[in-house]
């Protein structure tokens, strides 16, 4: 603990950036959210359920479509990559039988890339489809986890410590609900209670050090999930709330 | 003692703000009860979590429903909405209302409806129906007529003004006892609207002056507390008859 280096912005180890999020800021869109987590800054618009999905979906489910707009330069396979990942991460957190033979259209658009930009967007599109109503089982929360040289654990990687880092991982967790019903004591096999949703990984990293990620994912996410309730709480026109 | 970092218990969050993922009943403690569900709840195995994010509200004895405001329209049965028409076809109208699908209006669905005087709506016409059938698979049906048959102010609505909100503010408006705002706007001008629960407002009156005060006092009326609303009402007429 006492070899670690300080990071480049000052924060240490477990230290998260800046978090705001606002919502309801598009006039024409169902449902918007906009997240920033330091300088990475996302803006995310629901449209729907519209009627019809379209050729490949079954049509008893709701189908989804995510588009990608980055903020400068073509839509190229990083894009399409991304929006696959969100697809299938806001898929699998929706109810898709409650409106069935419908599309939900997400368009995810980057207002600023500082590192942690995948997280960011499916925290945002979690919070614009929260925003347009879409029913959902529960939310998600996602977080950047980066493995160091000596096998310490950084959270919420900005760019340049992405690019100088031998293995980092992107995890998206299920919320922290509450609930009226008293919880079960975890046991030891199960240390994290609600799952794991989205993993994406870059680099080489062992075993050990990948649990280590996902030990401190989950706990930051408890932090995030607790942040996200309390933006939601707030009902206004046009709400913003932000932590540090 | 285990610490208990993933989730809180609590003992009930009726009345609260709750967030898609809550378990907000535990069935396996209600045994030999009824309980319905609203908007915004559904099943799972043993527990009621919450499906769309908004306040937890109970009505006694075992009704519960979440109350969220959406800028669009989920259908549900016997409610009175605004429909735009976009097309028509042989045996029924299609109306837009702000859902997910479009809904039919069928054509002998008006007070005294035959084959031989069907209406003649134009694309873009504005209609006040009451929604007759309503389920997730199919389109939802329309019809200008209440249960007895009568026309019952629905129909075509002429000239005014329409404009859109979100399904909360459409619902404040509808309450009773009289939403501040209507209140206080009653007393000085004299003017006529129709509310429809998908969120879509229409005001009539004497004057365009009229008409965009009204409609103006509405759209600024949904975050307001009631005071708040009669004194911005105030403010408004104050500034419009002072010049």
């Amino acid at each position: 603990m006492g070899k670690m280096e300080d990071r480049i912005d000052g924060r240490n180890a477990n230290q998260l950036r800046p978090l705001a999020c606002s919502r309801n800021l598009l006039h024409r869109a169902h449902g918007s959210a906009r997240w920033s987590q330091g300088n990475t800054i996302v803006l995310a618009a629901v449209y729907g359920p519209k009627a019809g999905t379209k050729k490949g979906e079954n049509p008893e489910k709701a189908s989804f479509e995510v588009i990608w707009k980055p903020k400068t330069g073509q839509i190229g396979k990083q894009e399409r990559e991304y929006e696959m990942i969100l697809k299938r991460t806001l898929q699998s957190i929706c109810l898709l039988n409650v409106h069935p033979n419908t599309t939900t259209s997400i368009i995810v658009q980057v207002v600023g890339d500082d590192g942690s930009l995948l997280p960011c967007a499916i925290n945002a599109s979690c919070a614009a489809l929260v925003d347009a109503g879409i029913p959902m089982k529960n939310l998600a929360v996602a977080i950047s986890c980066g493995l160091m040289e000596e096998g310490s654990i950084i959270l919420d990687l900005t760019k340049s410590e992405e690019e100088k880092l031998k293995a980092f991982a992107y995890l998206v967790f299920p919320n922290s609900p509450l609930t009226v019903i008293p919880k079960v004591p975890l046991s030891k096999e199960q240390p994290i209670e609600q799952g794991i949703i989205t993993s994406v990984t870059r680099g080489a990293m062992p075993v050990s050090g990948y649990f280590d990620c996902m030990n401190r994912g989950v706990a930051a996410c408890a932090a995030i999930s607790e942040f996200l309730r309390r933006s939601l709480q707030k009902q206004s026109s046009d709400d913003t709330s932000r932590a540090a | 003692m285990d610490v208990d970092t993933t989730s809180t218990t609590t003992t009930s969050l009726v009345d609260r703000i709750v967030v898609p993922g809550d378990v907000v009943l535990d069935l396996t403690k209600m045994e030999n009860q009824t309980v319905r569900l609203g908007a915004g709840l559904r099943q799972d195995c043993d527990s009621i979590s919450v499906m769309q994010a908004g306040k937890l509200r109970l009505s006694k004895p075992n009704k519960y429903w979440v109350e969220s405001s959406q800028k669009r329209y989920i259908p549900s049965l016997e409610d009175a909405v605004l429909g735009i028409v976009v097309d028509s076809r042989s045996d029924n109208f299609l109306v837009d209302i702000k859902a997910p699908n479009l809904a039919f209006l069928p054509v002998l669905a008006f007070e005294g409806g035959t084959r031989r005087n069907i209406p003649k709506f134009e694309t873009g016409t504005l209609i006040y129906a009451r929604v007759v059938k309503a389920n997730s698979i199919m389109n939802p049906e329309l019809s200008c007529t209440d249960a007895s048959g009568k026309a019952a102010e629905f129909g075509q609505l002429k000239n005014g003004y329409m404009f859109e909100t979100s399904t909360g503010l459409a619902r404040t408006l509808l309450s009773s006892p009289t939403c501040p705002v209507l209140e206080a706007l009653g007393k000085k001008i004299s003017f006529e609207t129709a509310i429809g629960l998908n969120g879509r407002v229409w005001v009539n009156g004497s004057s365009p002056d009229d008409v965009i005060l009204v409609s103006n006092a509405i759209m600024r009326s949904e975050f307001l507390s009631g005071t708040q609303q009669r004194t911005m009402v105030e403010k408004l007429m104050e500034r419009l008859r002072g010049n």
